[in-house]
């Protein structure tokens, strides 16, 4: 591949080493890239894959404190952010690269191990590049989920280019799965493991036999995955599920919480905790995997509303049964602060804020704040800015109110 | 003091080692920009710049070796089109080659297909021709075949053979541990049933040493 090819590529260069980024930079340049944009850490590389598109990605699987490589590229893959039609290429060590390969789920479409010199990752990038140009037309499909297509594109893609079978084969297992044609798929993956055991099929069944409803046996396929595998963190995301699909909530739990103790940055996974436990009533988790979640949030693609209004909403259930502790109290205000600041403008968002205000002032028995947060929602609600409250909520104030004032007068 | 794990303690020495070398490579790399090509040095740096190299895979070679013998290696295949596969070893090793007068070539069927563990086998294949670096005359060459259900991949040289000095080198001399990490390596593929293994032959085309890697497919 000439420089040519790597001119009209924007590039994105992830790596937090000053001396080393230096080095990919000007590696990069010498190979003909023109436009390279750097991030020093996974969280501006978010900011920038938000609001950029790239061809190339070279981050580092080790990014300082933050999230790493590997979190960074689940991340953006789970939520589309970036192309299928897009190479990543991850930067590892020897130690880190057992994570990276372990994730069955989401893998880069390449990896290259320090040190490396410039020659290396020319050719390296190269090929990568020359093998995303032979499936370009199966991942533009599968950008724009036209899954017939992609597994059209994929078997054409398999005769020319034997050696990009299991690509393909994955991509057709999992565009079965896409169109709920388990069974199909489930034959397909299972094919493949007759001849090879491969990771990425035995996975393939894992998904089909659950989505299936053979949940036991979908339980036993993940855990030899993990008995194989002990970097495959997100089976346990599919064992919770399963365990959810039983109503087993209090094991789907537990699952969690070792996943999570394993790799506490991972963010989807602190908002199931805190759903799950929100389901069992058990609020003081609900109440530390939001907290954790909202934390991570800010720089991620999940950084919604919702994260930080479920965390407080475990503070107000926890408020219920006993009065809350002056930390909780503290965190509660430090969300609230972060909603003001981030999500104020959304109408819903400012209504939930004041109905959870305006719960815990009722609970700790101070009518008159309470009845300051109800008085400036419905000014609020009469300019447009928040959503009114429902007549429910309306009845609902009016009473505690009504009674309470009742009591005071005693 | 609680007792720690000796081997352990010695594979994360091994580790910060291998990254000095790896900073090291980077700022000779950085120091060979700076001079222009034409200059005398230029050769010097290089001879370094190949210890260096060498250094690294050897560190990566203990390290997967402390792994596999400590059950703590995860092994991943994958299907490789064993040409792409010879070709990178080869562009990895030229230069180490050349830097000896060596010429290093490969050579295996068109669109033959190999299922292994990348990482693994290149550290390998590198043990071995590093090996033969140090016994070729002229030559060395990688070369791959199926035959009986079993991937083979070939390191030959036209060195003086096994028979002679090369064998005692690989397994005494070096301590042996190239020989057993390769033994190791492959034995760790394991197929229906079948597990891999290596064998120590003469080499039929270039008449020196030849190193047969056994893997089940």
């Amino acid at each position: 591949m000439d420089s040519s090819d790597f001119a009209s590529k924007k590039a994105l260069l992830i790596e937090d080493m000053a001396e080393a980024r230096i080095m990919q930079k000007k590696m990069l340049s010498d190979f003909g890239f023109r436009h390279i944009e750097i991030a020093m850490k996974a969280e501006t590389a978010m900011e920038l894959l938000k609001t950029q598109s790239f061809d190339v990605i070279l981050s580092d699987y080790n990014l300082g404190n933050g999230k790493d490589g590997q979190q960074l590229l689940e991340e953006v893959r789970h939520s589309n952010l970036i192309p299928n039609t897009a190479t990543y290429l991850m930067v590892t060590a020897e130690t880190s690269i057992e994570m990276v390969m372990g994730a069955i789920e989401f893998q880069p479409d390449g990896y290259i191990t320090k040190p490396f010199s410039q020659a290396v990752l020319q050719r390296r990038l190269s090929k990568l590049l020359e093998m995303k140009n032979r499936l370009y037309k199966v991942n533009r499909a599968l950008d724009q989920k036209d899954y017939d297509k992609a597994m059209e594109e994929a078997k054409q893609v398999m005769e020319q280019h034997p050696s990009l079978e299991g690509k393909c084969q994955r991509v057709i297992g999992d565009c079965l799965i896409e169109k709920e044609q388990y069974e199909q798929a489930l034959a397909l993956f299972s094919n493949i493991l007759k001849d090879r055991k491969m990771p990425w099929a035995l996975f393939g069944e894992a998904k089909a036999c659950f989505y299936m409803g053979m949940l036991d046996k979908s339980e036993n396929k993940f855990r030899q995955l993990m008995l194989d595998n002990r970097f495959f963190v997100s089976a346990y995301d599919w064992l919770a599920k399963i365990k959810t699909a039983q109503k087993k909530y209090h094991e789907a739990q537990s699952i969690l919480i070792e996943a999570l103790q394993r790799s506490p940055k991972n963010l989807l996974r602190q908002i199931h905790l805190g759903e799950l436990s929100f389901t069992i009533g058990d609020y003081l988790t609900a109440e530390s995997a939001f907290r954790r979640a909202v934390f991570l949030a800010r720089h991620s693609c999940y950084n919604t509303s919702d994260v930080y209004l479920r965390h407080i909403e475990s503070i107000i259930k926890l408020a219920e049964s006993t009065p809350l502790q002056s930390r909780q109290k503290e965190q509660f205000n430090i969300t609230l602060k972060k909603i003001h600041r981030y999500f104020f403008e959304e109408s819903d968002t400012r209504a939930k804020t004041y109905s959870y205000q305006l719960e815990l002032a009722l609970l700790e028995k101070d009518l008159i704040t309470a009845k300051g947060f109800l008085k400036l929602w419905q000014q609020e609600a009469e300019s447009g800015e928040a959503t009114a409250p429902t007549d429910q909520q309306l009845t609902h104030y009016h009473a505690a109110f009504g009674e309470k004032n009742e009591e005071n007068g005693h | 003091m609680k007792k720690m794990d000796i081997s352990t303690i010695l594979a994360s020495a091994i580790h910060e080692s291998k990254n000095q070398v790896g900073t090291l490579l980077y700022q000779l790399q950085g120091l060979k920009e700076s001079i222009p090509e034409s200059d005398s040095k230029n050769k010097k740096i290089t001879i370094i710049e190949e210890s260096l190299k060498k250094l690294n895979d050897e560190w990566v070679e203990y390290l997967y070796l402390y792994k596999l013998a400590s059950d703590g290696y995860q092994l991943h295949v994958d299907t490789f089109s064993i040409d792409e596969f010879l070709d990178d070893q080869v562009f990895a090793l030229l230069s180490s080659a050349n830097a000896k007068n060596l010429k290093l070539t490969y050579a295996c069927p068109e669109n033959l297909m190999g299922v292994f563990d990348e990482r693994l086998m290149t550290a390998v294949v590198g043990t071995a021709v590093y090996n033969a670096l140090r016994f070729a005359r002229s030559t060395i060459e990688i070369n791959a075949s199926i035959e009986d259900g079993y991937l083979i991949i070939g390191i030959d040289d036209d060195g003086h053979g096994f028979d002679n000095s090369e064998e005692e080198d690989l397994v005494e001399s070096n301590t042996g541990l190239g020989l057993y990490f390769a033994q190791l390596s492959a034995s760790a593929h394991i197929s229906k049933g079948k597990s891999g293994f290596l064998k120590k032959e003469r080499s039929p085309t270039l008449k020196g040493a030849r190193l047969a890697i056994y893997l089940p497919q």
